[in-house]
Parts: structure tokens; sequence; C-alpha cells
């Protein structure tokens, strides 16, 4: 009986659902924060992403007349279940790791498309012209860094996959296991231009400034999430604090899931290390930066994160130990 | 339960500027209250927010030109309740120095309910925080 709760509890609970919205929430807070204090302003409290969401739920929502109203009215339900379902495939270092039934880097870099795609479904159904250009921007935007996180990916794939003997592998506990046995990836000179490209993607693939074509707030009035209000707006914030814990989740599952013991300590040491990616790779970055156009970022993308992408795959190659 | 969720609900007003054909002035003092640390509007969990659809308080500033007062009546529909206006500078109030002209259809309270003015040609930040900080605790009750 308990076994088969269990997806139930992952799902809903721990690590996903609840545990991965509350997370993802407090993050967004101290990505305000930060930004806030690093602008010398006083900024939001820490809780502030928590109230919006409370607010949004008390707030009319309406459709548009010329919107495809079912459509609308599922796309961010598409989205938020996409993301439910990537953050279940997350592991957390010595505390929880995903079964293999669940699905492997594979099922999560397909499920790391939903959003992208939610909110060009979305968009697209507003029937707004302004949803209109930000389907477009998400389109090219989601071409550009697509190419450079698989690369990252596929890298430390092969460097995992060609130490223990096999090609390539997929399976996000394998991968953990290797590292907690071997030394986390971040420390092997070897792989640090699949971290730097990780690294890279990050901006693109959370939607911030400089990469926030798609959601211009300035030029395109925020783009699919436009005609948006209410409750669906909600569900929209809640997907992005969920793609926020997997994003950086996966970052840190990748390059350096260790963990020192401890259930909770374990816990805290992985929020923590999320705490750390996030400040370097987005709050940083985006209080320093402006928007870039759509053509800037998109010849960005395809020359040095690709570049690096294919230097570290080549690397990863060409040092492998050979038996 | 329900009152201390719409309690906490209260602190998140997020901001949307109408510019009624307004000279810019005042669009320059609202850039001031969130560009300006000195004068952050996000320390109250303001927000400034491009679609109207987001928007809960709204700021209007200009004393309604002919030419854009359909567009604004329509934007003003758009905005989902509960929402607050409040009129910025002292054009949407009497429409200022624009007065009598032929070209104006103000001021801003012929069209719509207005609940806080912020008089001033432009008026200052300190005065557009205060006034907006009004504008929470009017929007507290009617949530």
């Amino acid at each position: 009986m308990l076994e088969m709760l269990s997806p139930f509890f992952h799902l809903l609970l721990f690590p996903g659902g609840l545990f991965a919205l509350a997370c993802g929430l407090l993050l967004k807070g101290v990505d305000r924060k930060v930004a806030a204090r690093l602008q010398r302003r006083i900024g939001p409290p820490l809780h502030q992403p928590f109230v919006d969401l409370i607010k949004l739920w008390h707030k009319d929502s309406s459709v548009p007349e010329t919107a495809q109203s079912r459509v609308f009215a599922w796309a961010p339900h598409v989205g938020v279940t996409g993301m439910a379902l990537a953050a279940l495939l997350i592991p957390i270092g010595g505390v929880y790791t995903p079964s293999g039934a669940y699905g492997d880097l594979l099922v999560l870099l397909y499920l790391l498309a939903v959003p992208a795609v939610a909110l060009m479904i979305g968009g697209a159904a507003s029937g707004s012209p302004f949803g209109a250009i930000g389907f477009s921007r998400e389109m090219s935007m989601m071409l550009a860094y697509e190419g450079p996180l698989l690369l990252a990916l596929l890298s430390v794939a092969l460097k995992v996959g060609l130490a223990t003997g096999g090609v390539a592998t997929f399976s996000l506990a394998e991968i953990v296991r290797y590292q907690q046995a071997h030394g986390a990836l971040l420390f092997d000179p070897v792989m640090w231009p699949a971290v730097v490209t990780f690294l890279f993607v990050i901006p693109a693939n959370l939607g911030v400034v400089p990469f926030d074509i798609p959601e211009a707030e300035s030029e395109i009035l925020e783009g699919p999430l436009l005609e948006y209000s209410g409750k669906e707006l909600g569900l929209f914030q809640i997907m992005s604090a969920l793609k926020m814990v997997v994003v950086l989740g996966l970052g840190v599952t990748l390059f350096c899931p260790t963990a020192p013991g401890g259930l909770l300590l374990s816990l805290a040491w992985f929020i923590f290390k999320c705490l750390v990616l996030m400040v370097a790779s987005v709050t940083v970055v985006r209080s320093a930066t402006g928007r870039l156009r759509i053509d800037q970022a998109f010849s960005f993308y395809f020359k040095w994160p690709e570049a690096l992408g294919v230097a570290s795959l080549i690397l990863v190659l060409t040092t492998r130990n050979f038996p | 339960m329900k009152t201390f969720l719409k309690k906490v609900a209260a602190q998140s007003p997020w901001l949307y500027r109408i510019n009624a054909g307004s000279c810019n002035g005042c669009d320059v003092e609202l850039a001031t209250t969130a560009c300006i640390s000195r004068y952050d509007v996000e320390r109250l969990g303001c927000k400034y927010c491009g679609s109207p659809k987001h928007a809960d308080i709204v700021l209007i500033t200009g004393p309604m030109t002919t030419r854009v007062k359909e567009k604004v009546l329509r934007l003003y529909a758009e905005i989902p309740d509960p929402k607050v206006t409040v009129a910025v500078g002292i054009c949407p109030i009497s429409c200022g120095v624009f007065r009598d002209s032929y070209a104006i259809e103000g001021p801003i309270d012929k069209y719509f309910p207005v609940d806080i003015n912020v008089p001033g040609c432009p008026p200052r930040p300190q005065a557009i925080i205060e006034g907006i900080a009004e504008a929470i605790s009017v929007w507290r009750t009617r949530l």
C-alpha cells in the first residue's frame, strides 16, 4: 500500500509539489531582495513572492473576447504539470534519489521545454498581437539555448558513462552516485567548459534580464502573460517558481551533488547550493545588465555557449582514461 | 483564515501607469520612485507591471486629452477588480495649466472614481510614495 502511495507523495509533497513550490518562491524572494540590495535599495521582504501569489488568488480573472478561451485557460495548467513532474526527477544529494521508473535525464530535458511551450500556446491563444510577438521570441530563444543545454548535459552524461565503463549514462541516480564516490565534477578542470555553458544557459532558460526578451514588460507588455490575470497568472508564477528549482537543482545535480550526510543538513546544503548558483547566474547578471535584442541574444547563444559546449564535449572524449 | 489571507494579500499591490496625455513630467517622477534607490517603492511590496490586467493600483497622469480619451477608458475597463485609482499631478485633478483648452476632456473624475489625489506639477517622489501608501490602505478595505 505504502509502495503504491510513494509516487503521489513524491509528486505532491516532497521533493515535488509543495516543497519545490515553497523552495522556488523562497529563491525568488531572495533574488528580489539581493537584486535590490545590489542596487542600494531596501527591497521587498523575503516572503514577497508568497504574498503576490495569495494576492493573485483574490483577484478577478478574465478571458479576452478574441482568445481561444479553452486553450487559453488550460495553457498554465499544462506548464505547472510539466514542471511538477520535472521536480520529481531532481535528486537531492543524501536525501532523495528519484526512482528510475520516473524517468532520466532525457525525460527531464523534454519536461524542461514544457513551460516555454505553455507560454507560447498561451500567448498564441490570447489573441493579442503582443502575445504573438512573445510567441515568436520565445520560440527563437528556445532554439538558441536548447543546443548549449543539450551539449552541457551530454558532456556530463558522457563523462560519467565513460568513467563507469559504458558509453553515456542518462540516469540521474548514476550521475549522483559517481560524483559522491569520485568527487564533484565542478572541481574537475575537464568539466569547466560544461559548467560555464550551463551557467550561460540558466538566465535564458529562466527568462530573466538580459534574456527576458519574450516577456519584456517595457516593450511588449509582458508578451504571452499580457492577457492573463488573477488565478491563471498565479499559475504561471507557480510554474516559474518550480522551474527555478528544477533548473538550479539540475545544475547542482550535474556538477556538485555531494552531501555532508544527515537528512536535514543535506537538505539545507542542497538549498544553499541552489541559492549560491542563483545569486551567481541570475541575480548578479540581471542587476548588472540591460535587456538584449532578440537577434543579439540569438547570435550570442549560437557563438559562445555553443562553442564552449562543443569544446567541452571534445575535451571529455579526448581525456577519458583508456583501459 | 479568510481575513488573514486577505490581510496578507494586501501587502502586494502592483502598480500600473496610465498616461492620459501628460507632459511626461509626472511620469519621470513616477520612474524615480522605482529606479532611484533613495525612493524605493518596492519596499512596500509594489511592483510596476506592464499589463493592465495585472494591476491593483492605477496611477493616472495627464489631463485626459481628446485623442487618448477612448483608449484610457478602454484601459481602465481592462483592469480587474478590486482596484484603486490614484491621480498623480495637478492635471488629472483639475487639468492644471491646460484647463479650458479645446483639446482637453478632463478632469479625470468625470469618467471614473478617483480615490487618492497627489497634487503637484510635478509632485515630489516622497508625495507620490505617500499617495501610494494611502492607496494601499484604501485597497486593503476593498479586497
